[in-house]
Parts: structure tokens; sequence; C-alpha cells
């Protein structure tokens, strides 16, 4: 009997230990993104650790890989692994996982901002914990991007284009495609020849664009949905003996399409700031966990918005490499919503 | 005419239309026996509906160049998967080797991110990294006895993660232009890339053909018991078509990474399914013990001609993946002798 006693009394103790030590932890951050493998998507990790350097918090870094089970999985383990004392910032692989992922966070009890892709019908006030859903705005990025290319032609505003996109039905695709779109027609002088989906990967965006200008050798010019197929068609057009002649646009901002850009070799980008995407993410979500912002007080158009880009072009590139780039700038972060551009619907 | 005259032209004709059969009867003879006559077919049909509907585009001299160019590197792939699934294996390290291989590539060379630059010894440490991964998987599969589908995802995953470790997810610019003569350089016309691939698929289809690691591989294709009960060293064979099969991963990504002027670990993505599809469409059976290397580069050579001519044709891209699918079903419908399989699984 006292033997019993003795050893209930080490296990409640221990328990106790334990619990009290799971109490005194400190919120986790998290993010959930595709892959380490990419610039852009890099930028996220440098600003999330940034930020979790400034709040003197923990940090995990979740990847995807493109596996959707894998990321939600991985979801479940961090809420598991914290206890749910955990603030996320999720970069969904597939927009119909946004779904998913919010009714593991609202049976957890974790606040998590979303970012680039949820299914259009899907609004976050569904969802108490799900704090908002932000994208930047492909729309204008891509008239930037596709007035920029335009003005290289020998007659601006004349001429003949190719065109890549990314993954069809992407949501950041479909929001850029549509600002290509609006600049045609408002320019019935520029002739759209050809498109191809290459899947925002440069391998096959150098091989579509090789057999793209076989079948129209005379373009002036070659607008991308983002800067790595960016990258394979300005190859492409190097082997075709084109390159500089006709220029090439992209999205994103990663480092070498400014190298590009200061080249001659592509006439204009747009800086996604992955830096500011994943601090703003989490500094939303750390203060709805610590009860310093009431996520339904919040106006519809706060909790589903978008947030413009930096453009870039040889005007700007070289001040904008440094100030983005070369540096992580710091960010005033008080007013989460200081950079809201509009309300998505 | 006398009658003695009529009966010699009768016999003359009848000579020259034997010797035409015996001909026809020869070449007919040597398509079967050489295993490609399905693969020619699809080829031809290929040719004329693109070349038709496309006006002649589709083989125009600078298409042909491209179509050569574009299907060097996947035919390189193929020749390194097909010899693993002639052996009643899978190698679906594909994408890992040749990531690894990239980064390493991109920080070797002289790039803009170090100071590195070793030159011509690129070609024998990619060539080693490739070899070795291969080599460990060979172990993995014979002496581990792990099947070879999961020994090689295995391997994939682990110098995935290598390569965005080491990588740290940048893009590296290459500055090396040593290899860029090999990517778009052209002998008589042809690229030097498609001449290089070409060399490899004779030696490896010469080797095949007349040695005993030839008779050997498809004994074991054949039926691996019987194999060893004949006295074949089944290991050694298995491990040395996984050290090849990574050997020319490894100079795939060498030409990769120098194709498009630098390295990111993704450089190796979506690689695997187009080189199991060039080597299924090339007749190369799953079931193993059939098909050889003439089988794999017809079958990239057909899967590149099928992209550039849909692109070509202008085929909308909506329905690219939808005609891809029916031409690879129609493909291998074509070109696998299904009497020589004993079961379809």
């Amino acid at each position: 009997m006292r033997k019993t006693l003795v050893v209930l009394t080490c296990v409640g103790a221990l328990l106790m230990t334990v619990a009290a030590g799971a109490f005194a932890a400190p919120t986790t951050l998290a993010i959930s993104i595709r892959t380490l493998s990419s610039p852009y998507q890099v930028m996220y990790k440098n600003g999330a650790e940034a930020y979790a350097n400034i709040v003197g918090l923990p940090l995990d870094v979740l990847t995807t890989e493109a596996n959707s089970e894998k990321g939600l999985t991985d979801i479940k383990a961090e809420i598991a692994r914290t206890g749910g004392n955990v603030a996320f910032y999720v970069d969904p692989n597939d927009a119909a996982d946004a779904v998913s992922i919010a009714k593991t966070m609202e049976a957890a009890g974790v606040y998590w901002v979303s970012w680039w892709s949820k299914p259009a019908d899907v609004k976050v006030w569904d969802y108490p914990h799900w704090i908002c859903h932000v994208t930047f705005d492909g729309f204008p990025a891509a008239v930037f991007t596709a007035t920029e290319l335009l003005k290289t032609f020998k007659t601006p505003g004349q001429g003949k284009i190719i065109a890549l996109q990314g993954r069809l039905g992407d949501t950041p695709n479909g929001e850029r495609w549509q600002g290509l779109q609006k600049v045609l027609s408002d320019n019935p002088g520029v002739k759209l020849l050809e498109w191809e989906s290459a899947e925002w990967d440069r391998t096959k965006a150098y091989n579509d664009t090789r057999a793209m200008l076989v079948a129209n050798p005379d373009v002036d010019g070659v607008w991308t949905a983002n800067d790595d197929m960016a990258m394979g068609a300005i190859q492409a057009l190097k082997e075709a003996g084109l390159a500089g002649k006709v220029k090439v646009v992209g999205c994103d901002g990663i480092p070498e399409i400014f190298d590009a850009i200061k080249d001659g070799l592509a006439a204009a980008s747009v800086l996604n700031d992955g830096n500011y995407q994943a601090e703003l993410g989490l500094a939303m979500s750390l203060a709805a966990k610590q009860g310093k912002l009431n996520v339904s007080s919040l106006p519809h158009k706060y909790r589903m918005f978008e947030i413009p880009a930096v453009n870039v072009n040889a005007a700007n590139v070289d001040q904008v490499k440094h100030d983005y780039i070369d540096n992580i700038p710091t960010y005033d972060l008080r007013n989460f919503f200081a950079r809201w551009s509009r309300a998505l619907e | 005419m006398s009658e003695r005259q009529e009966n010699a032209e009768t016999k003359q004709v009848a000579r020259v239309r034997a010797g035409f059969s015996d001909v026809l009867g020869a070449a007919g003879r040597w398509f079967r026996r050489a295993g490609v006559s399905g693969q020619l077919l699809t080829l031809l049909i290929v040719v004329l509906i693109f070349g038709i509907g496309t006006k002649g585009r589709f083989l125009s001299l600078v298409n042909l160049q491209v179509i050569l160019s574009l299907a060097a590197i996947p035919a390189i792939i193929a020749l390194g998967e097909h010899q693993v699934v002639v052996l009643g294996g899978i190698d679906l390290s594909i994408e890992g080797v040749v990531a690894l291989c990239v980064v390493f590539v991109g920080l070797l060379l002289r790039n803009k991110f170090n100071a590195n630059d070793v030159g011509l010894w690129i070609v024998p440490i990619t060539l080693g990294i490739g070899g070795l991964a291969g080599f460990v998987s060979g172990l993995w599969n014979t002496r581990g006895r792990i099947p070879s589908f999961i020994a090689t995802l295995g391997m994939s995953w682990i110098l995935w993660g290598l390569a965005v470790y080491v990588s740290r997810g940048q893009t590296v610019a290459l500055l090396d232009t040593r290899f860029q003569g090999v990517i778009t350089g052209t002998v008589l016309g042809i690229p030097i890339l498609a001449l290089i691939a070409l060399a490899l698929i004779i030696l490896m289809q010469v080797v095949q053909g007349g040695t005993r690691f030839g008779r050997y591989l498809y004994a074991i294709g054949g039926d691996e018991v019987l194999a060893r009960q004949a006295g074949v060293n089944v290991e050694r064979i298995k491990i040395i078509v996984f050290t090849i099969a990574g050997l020319l991963y490894g100079l795939s990504a060498l030409f990769l990474c120098t194709r498009l002027g630098g390295s990111q670990a993704i450089t190796g993505n979506n690689l695997l399914f187009p080189a199991v599809t060039a080597v299924a469409v090339g007749g190369v059976a799953l079931t193993g013990g059939i098909g050889g290397a003439k089988n794999a580069a017809l079958g990239a050579l057909i899967v590149t001609a099928l992209n550039d001519g849909l692109i070509l044709l202008h085929v909308n891209p909506y329905a690219q993946d939808a005609v891809n699918g029916v031409v690879l079903v129609a493909a291998v419908a074509l070109t696998i002798d299904r009497r020589k399989l004993g079961f379809i699984k």
C-alpha cells in the first residue's frame, strides 16, 4: 500500500511538473509554406525568423513540399506538440486545403492567417480562429508588368507577344492573367500570339518558349506569370539569339530577375515582399492569441484583403534590390492594415 | 514480241518483284527483331500529323533542331531509368539525384554566389555524386533487400533534402560558359547535345546486345530466380545498373544546369514522370526483361516531339494534358508487344 502511494505520488508530481512546464512554455510561432527550395518561399522563412527574434519566441518552419496531405499532417503534429500554444501563418499548398486547415485550427482553438490560396466561396468569417486571408494583388501587378513590356516594343503599344501562365487554376495565376488581359484589351495593337502553362517551372518554361519561338519567330515580348518562368524564357531567347532584343517580364521579385533587368534582358517584375508577408501573418496570429486583437470585431473587409506589391523596372531596380533583397526592412506592424489595398470578394 | 521474249520479261518482273519482296521482308524482319517497329510507326504518325497540321513548320530545320535538343536530356535520363525497368525494378531517385548534382554544379562552377571554380573537374564530381547515389540505391536494393521502389524513393528524398539544405533555397546564377557550347552548338546542323545522347544510346545498345552484361541484364529481367540458378551474379548486375543510372542522372544535371544558366534544387522537379513515360512509350515493359536503349531513346523523342507539336499546332493548353493522356495510352498500345508478356498487371 505504501509502495503504491509512493508511486502514485511520484507520478502525480511528474505530471504536475510536465503540466507546469507546458503552461509556462512560451507560445510557438509556426509557418507552413510550400518549400525551402524557392528563393521567394525562403523570404517567408527569413521574415518569420526576423519576427521571432524581435518577439523572442521559438519558431517552427513546416514545408508541404507540394503535398497537401503532408501539409495538413504537419500542422496537426505541430498543434499536438505545442498543446495548441501556437500562432500560425499558413500558405496552403492548394486552395482547397484551406478548408481542412481551417477545421483543424478551429478544433484546436489556434489562431492563424492564410496567404495566397483559398476557395473563392469560402469565407474567413465563418471560422472564428481564421483571422484573415491576405494576398498580394496580382491584377495590378500584371497590369504593371504588361504595360512595361509594351513600352519596350519598337513601336510602343504595337506588337506581338507570347505568354507563360503558371499552374492553371491557381488563384494568383488567374489574377495575373486577368491583369494581362486588361492591358491587351486596352491596347488593341498588341496581339497575344500564343500562351502555354509552364506550371511555375523554369525548365518547362524554357522548353515551351523554345517551341513557341519556332511557331512565332517574330515576337516582340514575352509575358510570364512569375520570375522563375521568366528566367527559363530568357534562356530560351538566348539560344534563339533574341535575348535583349525581345524583353521578358515576370512577377515575385527573385534575386535573378533584378540582374536580368539590370542586364537589359527583362523589362520589369513585381516584388511580393515575402518578409512582410510572414511578419504580418505571425504578428496578427500572436496578437489574437494574446487577446490584443479582437478577431470577431474586425469588419469583413479586413478579414479578406489584398496588399500591393512593389513594382520593379530599370529605373528603380537598384533601390528595390538594396531595400528588400540585400536587407530585410524593419516593418511597422502596429497597424496590421497599413498596406490594405482592397477587400477580396 | 516473241513468246520467248515475253517469258524473259515476265521472269524479269517476277525477279524484281521477288527482290522487292525480299527487301521488304528483310526490313520487316529487322524491325521485328529490333523491337522498335511500333515506336517508329508512332513517331511517323506524330511527324505526319504535326507536319501536315503545321503546314510543314514542324519539319523545318529549326524545329527539328529544337526537338533534338530538347529530347537529348530526357533521353539520357530515360537511358538510366530503362535499364532498371528492364531488370524488373523502378528508379524513383531521378529528381533527388539531379537536384543535388545541380546544386553542386552551381556552387562549384564559376558563379555569382561564391569564388569557386573547379572547371572541368565538375564532370567527374557530378558523375561521382550521381554514381554514388545509384551505387547506394543498388546496395539498399540488393544487400538490404529493400524493393527498388522504396530504396530509390528514399534516396530521392534524402538527396532532395540535402540539396535544399546545401542551397538554402537560393538560386545560383552560373557565370561559367565552358559547357555552353555543348548546349547551344551544332555539328552539321545537329545539336551537340543530341549527338552526345546518340553516342550514349549506341554505346548502351551495343553493350546490351553484344556483351555478357547485356545477356545477364535480360536474363534477370526475364526471370531473376532462373538467372540466379544459372550462376548469374544478380546483385552485382543490379548494383552496376543502378550506378549507371546515377551516372547518367548526374550528367543530365550538368547539362540542365548549364542550359538554364543557374542552379536551384527545384531544377530536378518534374523529371521523373516524363522519364518513366518515355520508357513506357518506348516499349520497355514495366514488368521487366523487354526493351533496350533504342526504345528508351525513341520514347523520349516521341514524347518531346508530341509536346513540341502540340505547341506548334496551337492546341489549347487546357486540352494538352488530355491529348497527352490519349497519345500515351495509344503509343503504349502500339509500341509494346503484349504477346511477349506473360501477364498484364
